[in-house]
Order: C-alpha cells, then structure tokens, then sequence
C-alpha cells in the first residue's frame, strides 16, 4: 500500500503542472485583462503599457508561467491584480479558513440530523415513517439556498430575533447559526439515507442475530453493534468531501455576508485576477487528489476485499 | 410579517440581480468605482449626495486659519457595512471604496470640506505664482504621522515620486499628478525624480505645473498626492498598509480581510480631532437593511425594493430617512457618432427626443434618480440649471426621424446597444427606453450583454455601435474631468468618437483660462453643442438619494464625493 500512496503522490505534481498550465492559457488567451479591469473606464494605453510592464504582464506567456510555477513551488502565489499590495498566499488563506469553518459547522448540523434520523428511520423499515422521513429529506435537499436563507431569516432573525442577520464573526459566534442551518440541511438527506441503508445492512448481519440470540438488549445491540458498524461507511463518504470543506457557494455568502472564498474567486474571475484563480484553481486540485487517496485508503482499511495497487 | 418576508425576499432578489447582471445595475455603473462588487453599491451609498453648491470657493485661496483645537475626550463608536477595500495605499487607490478608508487614515496637503471648499491638510498655505505655473506650499508645523515623526517637505517629495515611479504602477498618477513638470518622464522610467518638485526645506515645496490649470489644486486632494511615510513603506514591504503610518483623523487600528476594519481616533491629529472613538466597518457584509433595522450598523442606504415602505411617513424608519441631491456622477447610453445610423445628428436627436425620462424615473425608480439633460450633474462646478437639454417630444422625435438619412427603415441598420453584464436582466430603464423608441418612432433596437473585462476592452477600442450601462464619476470637482476627458476629439475616453472642432477649441481655451466666470461660460457652451448635437443619450445622475442614519449619529454629511469627513462625525443620544 506505501508503494500505490507513493505513486499517487508522484503523480499530483504532474497533475498540478497539467492544470495550472491549462488554467494559465485559458487566461492569458481569453478575452480581457485586468489592467483594463483595473483601469475601468479611464483606460489609456500609456498607463496600460506601464503598469502591465511592472508587473510583468507584457513578457511573453511562458515566461510568465515559468515564473509562477518557480514561484508558487517556493509556496509564493504572488501578488493580487485587483487587491494592490496583497500577497495572493495571505489572502486565499484567510477566506479559505473562513469558508472551512463555516463547511464544518454545517456537517455537525448534517451529521447530528443526518445520522439519528437515518438510524431511526431504519428502525422504523416498513412502516409509512420510513418512505416519509425519506421523502422530506429530499425535499428539504431540494430547496435551493436562495429560497431557504430568506426562510431561515425572516424566522430566526427577524421574527425571533435570535441570531443577528448576516455578518462574520468566526466559529464561536451565533452569527455561523443561519449557514450552519441552510448549508447543513440538505445534506442531512444524503447521510440520513446512507445512514438507512449500512443500517439496514447491517441489521441482515449473522452477528446482529447472534446478539439477539445470546439475549443482549436491543438498546445495547443497537449502540454497541449496529451503530458503530453502520457508521464505517459514512465516514468513508466523508473522506470525499474534505476538498469541498474549502470552498462556500458565492450566493450563500452574498446573502449572509460571509467573507469566504467563493464570492473572491468568482471576483477574481471578473477582474481578471489570474495570481488568485490559478492559485484557487491549484489548491483545490490539490485537495481533491489528496482527498480521493484519502477516500482510497479509508476503503482499503475498512474492507479488506479492496486492496490498492 | 408578510411584509417583512416579501422584504428579506425581495432583498435576495435584489442581491442575486446585482450578482447576475454586473454592472449594469443602476448607481453602480458609474466609473470604475466597485465595478464588479455589488456590496460596494450599499457602502458607497452614502457617498452620494449633499446640498452643495461649491461653484467657485473650491479654487479660491485659502485663508490660514489655526482650527481651534477641540481635544475633547472621543466618544462613541460608528458602525457601518463596507466592503473590502481593493488597497489602502494611497497611492494605488483609484475607486471609492478604497478611497472611503484612505482619506481617513492618510491625507495630503489640501482637502476639502463637507461643503467641497478646498482646505488646508498638511499644508497651512501656499502661493500661486503670477503665471499660475508655480505653486509654494507651506507644511504645517505640527503635523505629524500616526507614530509622531514629523511630516516634512522631503517626505511629500518622497511621496510624489514613489506615486509616479513606474514600479509602484500606480493606475492614477498620471490623472492626478500628470499636470506637475517632469511627471511624465518618471512616469516612462527617463528619471527617478521628479524634476518640478522641490522641497526648498523641511517646511517648503514647490511645485511646478505645466501650463496653468484651475483644478491643478482639487486634483491634489485625491489619494495619489498624499504623503506616505518613507520608513513604513519600505520596512512594511507588500503588506504595508496592514500597519499604516498616516497623518489622518484616524488610524488603523485592525483590518482583517473580509471581516472588519477598525480605526481610532488620532489624537495627535493637526486639524479638528476626531469626535468618535472608533468606526467599526464591517467588512462581511450582508443585507443591508436588515442590518439597520437590526441595529448592527448605524448607515444605510435605501434601495429601489424599500424605497416606498420608508418614505411612508407612518413606517418607524421613516424618521431617520435622510434625503440629499445626486452624487457627481451621470448616467447614460453613448453613440459611436462615425457609425451608422448614429452618424446622421438627427436621427441621434430622434432617439433623444422621443424618451419619457421623468416618467422613467417616476415609475421605474420611484425618484431614486434624477432625469439628466446635460452632462455636469446638479451642484458640480458648472451645473448649467438653464440647460433646456433634448426634452420628451414625440411630434418633434418624429419629424427628426423624418428629415434624417435613416428614415426609411429599410436603409437603417441593425442597431445594438451593448452593455456590461453577465446573462442577468438589463436594467429595467433601458428596456423602457427600447420600448419607447419602437412605439413613438418605430426604430427597433437590440441589447446585447457583454462580460465586464471583455466590455471595457471592446469599449476602448471602439468596437460598440452604442453602449449602455455605463456612467462617469468625478474624480475631481471641476467640469474638465467630465466634458474634456468625454468629448474631446484627441481624449481617449472619447469612445464614441465624438468630434467637433468648436467644442475642441471651448475645451481647450478653457483649460488655461484663469477667469472663472469666462471658464465656466466656456464649459457651458461646449456643454450645449454636445447635447443639442446628441452625442449621447443622458439619462441619469444617479448615486443614492435616500439613506437611513441613526438619530443618534450627528454631524454626518452626505456629500457628492468621496472626502475625509468621518471626523466631524458624533454620538448623541
């Protein structure tokens, strides 16, 4: 298994060369640039040449890219085109933690809904409650953030009065409730229907009934067997979406005023900020490989069928 | 409840409009200012407006005055929603939203007033020569920066130099400081210094201008000609401004990116101290008006979806509601005039004549902007109120079209207006404006979106056949900064190429003549042709009127631009 870890390893860097180059292109060669976004409507082509030359934007393509690629192994992204002054490292940085920590808060709300309901609806297997719970999981699933933040602020905010309406304050503010709440929800379907199913799976295992049969109680069946078995492939799943904890929708934090990464990137784009869009568009690469092989390895130990080569 | 509902809805609506069509959102269109950040728009709001008359005080030289030293204890804290600035240094800042924090934290050698009257900053006097080439100014004695090192004509010298050095690739130099001799040559890497600035001693400099000019001094009021300190500059590196050391009313006390920017007072301030304690901008931002009503921050501005709601007397907002004239900053749809059908002037005056603006900005806007019939917004140096403009004529319209090469629809070409935004709804004036084209004259026009980055390019070079959504900002209160720099024949922010030779010679005679009457009598004039010859469509001075401010919060000024004004500010309950 080291062997197979260290090849996948191995192959990030080329895998990352590959992106950031395409990423790189696609920018250079696409319309627009971000003089003139920066510039606006007072664009004059003597500024332009001026500030494109120190800034480097008029060397030839591969020049620039070879400078970035040195530059960003050495861990410096570069400058912000668009926030003057601003190392692109330091700026990613601290949107991206605000967006983790707002992914976090939102998987406790999926996970502490998610899995009880999930295990209770597999206790309740063949009654109406089983096809209902399910069904309104995924009806919650399917309202769209834009028409459940108004939902969630006209109820807790301004009617209630309990949390304030938008705003940033970090982990330990009441302000991360209203996220927590609309970010978490839809995913309670998926984990409560993931959570039925290795329940249920694990109900139909020879060792369920074998505790049944040396008496034990159902409250201890169900905490000491089921439970703690039934969890295993949930937090497979989870080892996925570790590389999307990075990231927040722009609308979302638009609309409570949350100073994550998704709106910044989405700027970036229109403003032409390429130092920030390759940097983005790098670390999420990185995350996602370094999440699957994650995932790969949390199979490999879980279930000794799967063996990684 | 219904209604507070259909208010967060709405507001949501409103967001992921101003998400979805970029600029093209009314208010934000203008200038360079926030151009794809939609938070700026309710920031910025309240930089729109004042009853200001300014005409000719703001050139007028200053009398030394000793402002009495108000050194009572601050109080309070002023909280409001702002986004992030794209940098607080000077020298780099060219929109308001970063202006808006820097012209609290750093300042220059002459500002201006909440009334737009050019005051003494750093510079207690100064002295025009005869031939209005060359300025002498006088560095105050007690000014000083944040840490308390003394501010002197060698760090203004510094200042100027690193703004225009081609290393620091400043996007406003050249406006600002362009005019000053030897600018130029540092500004292409000929010199490192500037040859017409001369810090004569620590209390003296001199500087030189290149032929007279009227607004040379409103020009140095704006960031770019502000002092900056040599030792936090070059110690700070990138991030500089993280710990900057500037002779503003306040000083930075935290800035997290995205979060919050903190300033304090200045105690060791050389003007009027600071009546606040703290101005707390929450930089996350959020509904705004949520916010207000929640009581998270003390200033918003009102938008279209609540307008009506709050001017109703009996709603419990109505009372903070504080209305002001527009911002300086002017709206419009502009003609490539070397381009059928907008080379025949007629044909341009039709399309004019035959729109309803009032009836628009009634019913459209609910009054949230003004109708424009010239190009200087109302209370700008040179505000023209007797301007006739091309008024709503339908019978006139048509007889225009009638008499134009374009009559025949079958000779008329396919005509496209262009304008910035991304798969969103147009503005909703520009829909109303297409229909009434169509129904009074029978002239069909088409919309066209074009993405931010991609619209700015195809603009500069001329590619539209018309464009839309678009506005201009003053950058300083003086009318060369619109109707020289927009319609010139020779300026290259003439995108609809514009050119008359009479208009070029009022411009040009107006930028050297020293009488301010005469000089604005010129403006006027050149002001007129453009807008009977209908170079464009002028349709609004936009900029937020209404903006909600807490009882409690006095001495707050809205004014047209962005000016260092938070230290007159107080709380009083």
């Amino acid at each position: 298994m080291g062997i197979y870890i260290t090849r996948r390893l191995l192959w990030l860097p080329t895998l990352l060369l590959m992106v950031s180059a395409v990423t790189f292109v696609l920018g250079t060669y696409g319309p627009g640039d971000p003089v003139r976004v920066m510039l606006g409507t007072r664009y004059d082509e003597a500024t332009a040449e001026r500030i494109r030359s120190s800034l480097g934007l008029d060397r030839p393509v591969i020049v620039q890219y070879a400078d970035y690629v040195s530059g960003a192994i050495r861990g410096d992204f570069g400058e912000s085109l668009r926030y003057r002054g601003r190392s692109v490292g330091s700026l990613l940085a601290s949107k991206m933690w605000v967006s983790f920590q707002v992914n976090l808060a939102a998987m406790f709300v999926s996970l502490s809904i998610g899995l009880p309901l999930g295990f209770w609806i597999a206790h309740k297997q063949g009654t109406w409650v089983d096809p209902a719970a399910v069904s309104l999981t995924l009806v919650l699933m399917s309202v769209p953030i834009m028409v459940s933040i108004p939902i969630v602020l006209w109820g807790l905010c301004l009617k209630l009065s309990l949390v304030p309406c938008s705003g940033w304050g970090g982990f330990f503010d009441l302000r991360i409730i209203v996220p927590a709440i609309t970010m978490g929800i839809p995913g309670v379907a998926g984990l409560a229907r993931l959570m039925r199913t290795s329940t249920l799976d694990v109900f139909g295992q020879d060792f369920i009934r074998t505790a049944r049969a040396k008496g034990l109680s159902e409250r201890y069946i169900d905490v000491r067997h089921v439970l703690r078995n039934a969890i295993i492939p949930v937090v497979t799943i989870l080892s996925f979406s570790l590389a999307g904890m990075l990231t927040t929708g722009f609308i979302t934090e638009r609309l409570l005023g949350i100073p994550g990464v998704g709106d910044f990137a989405i700027q970036a784009i229109f403003n032409r900020d390429y130092p920030v869009i390759m940097a983005f568009t790098l670390i999420l690469s990185t995350a996602f490989v370094v999440a699957n092989l994650l995932a790969d390895i949390a199979y490999s130990l879980i279930d000794p069928r799967i063996r990684l080569s | 409840m219904i209604n507070r509902f259909s208010l967060v809805f709405s507001m949501v609506i409103l967001l992921i409009g101003s998400v979805a069509c970029g600029q093209t959102v009314i208010g934000k269109a203008v200038g360079d200012s926030g151009n794809s950040e939609p938070t700026t728009e309710s920031s910025n709001v309240a930089e729109s407006i004042r009853e200001s008359t300014m005409e000719k005080s703001a050139y007028a030289k200053t009398e030394v005055k000793t402002l009495a030293d108000v050194s009572e204890a601050p109080v309070g804290v002023f909280n409001r929603l702002w986004s992030d600035p794209p940098t607080l240094d000077p020298h780099l800042t060219s929109d308001t939203t970063s202006a808006g924090v820097v012209v609290e934290i750093f300042g220059g050698l002459v500002g201006f007033d909440t009334n737009l009257r050019l005051i003494p900053d750093l510079a207690d006097s100064w002295d025009i020569s005869i031939d209005g080439l060359t300025y002498t100014f006088k560095i105050r004695d007690d000014a000083v920066f944040h840490d308390g090192t003394k501010v002197t004509a060698h760090d203004f010298k510094w200042s100027l130099e690193r703004a225009v050095n081609p290393d620091t690739a400043s996007p406003t130099a050249k406006t600002y400081l362009g005019d000053i001799v030897g600018v130029i040559d540092v500004l292409e890497g000929k010199n490192s210094q500037i040859s017409g600035v001369k810090a004569i001693d620590d209390r003296t400099l001199q500087i030189e201008i290149d032929s007279p000019k009227a607004y040379f001094l409103a020009k140095l009021t704006y960031p770019t000609a502000y002092v900056v300190d040599r030792n936090n500059v070059s110690a700070g590196g990138l991030n500089w401004t993280d710990s900057a050391n500037g002779t503003g009313p306040f000083k930075l006390s935290d800035y997290k990116i995205g979060e919050r920017i903190i300033l304090e007072r200045n105690d060791l301030y050389h003007l009027d101290k600071a009546k606040l304690a703290k101005i707390q901008m929450n930089l996350a931002g959020g509904s705004s008006m949520a916010m207000y009503e929640n009581d998270e921050i003390d200033i918003t501005g009102v938008g279209l979806f609540d307008l009506e709601r709050i001017k109703d007397p009996v709603d419990p907002l109505n009372r903070d509601l504080v209305v002001a004239d527009p911002g300086y900053s002017v709206n419009y749809i502009g003609f490539n005039v070397q381009e059928p059908p907008f080379d025949d002037s007629k044909f341009r005056r039709a399309l004019n004549h035959a729109i309803d603006k009032e009836l628009i900005a009634k019913e459209v806007y609910s009054d949230l902007v003004v109708p424009a019939y010239g190009i200087l917004p109302p209370g700008f140096p040179g505000f023209n109120e007797r301007l006739e403009g091309l008024r709503h004529d339908p019978v006139l319209a048509k007889k225009l079209l009638s008499e134009s090469k374009y009559a025949d629809p079958a000779n008329r070409p396919r005509i496209v207006i262009t304008i910035p935004g991304t798969g969103g709804t147009p503005g909703l004036d520009l829909e109303v404006i297409i229909n009434m084209w169509l129904e009074t004259l029978g002239v069909e026009v088409e919309l066209q979106q074009v993405e931010w980055a991609t619209y700015l390019k195809d603009l500069d070079e001329e590619k539209f056949q018309a464009f839309g959504g678009l506005g201009w900002e003053a950058d300083y209160p003086d009318p060369q900064d619109f109707l020289d720099i927009l319609f010139h024949s020779k300026s290259e922010n003439n995108h609809g190429l514009y050119s008359s030779q009479k208009v070029d010679i009022l411009l040009q005679d107006a930028r050297i003549e020293t009488d301010l009457v005469k000089r604005i009598d010129l403006y006027q004039e050149a002001e007129e042709i453009i807008v009977n010859d209908a170079a464009w469509v002028p349709l609004w001075f936009a900029g937020e009127r209404h903006v909600l401010i807490k009882p409690y919060v006095k001495g707050y000024e809205l004014t047209p631009m962005t000016i260092s004004k938070m230290r007159y500010v107080y709380i009083q309950d």
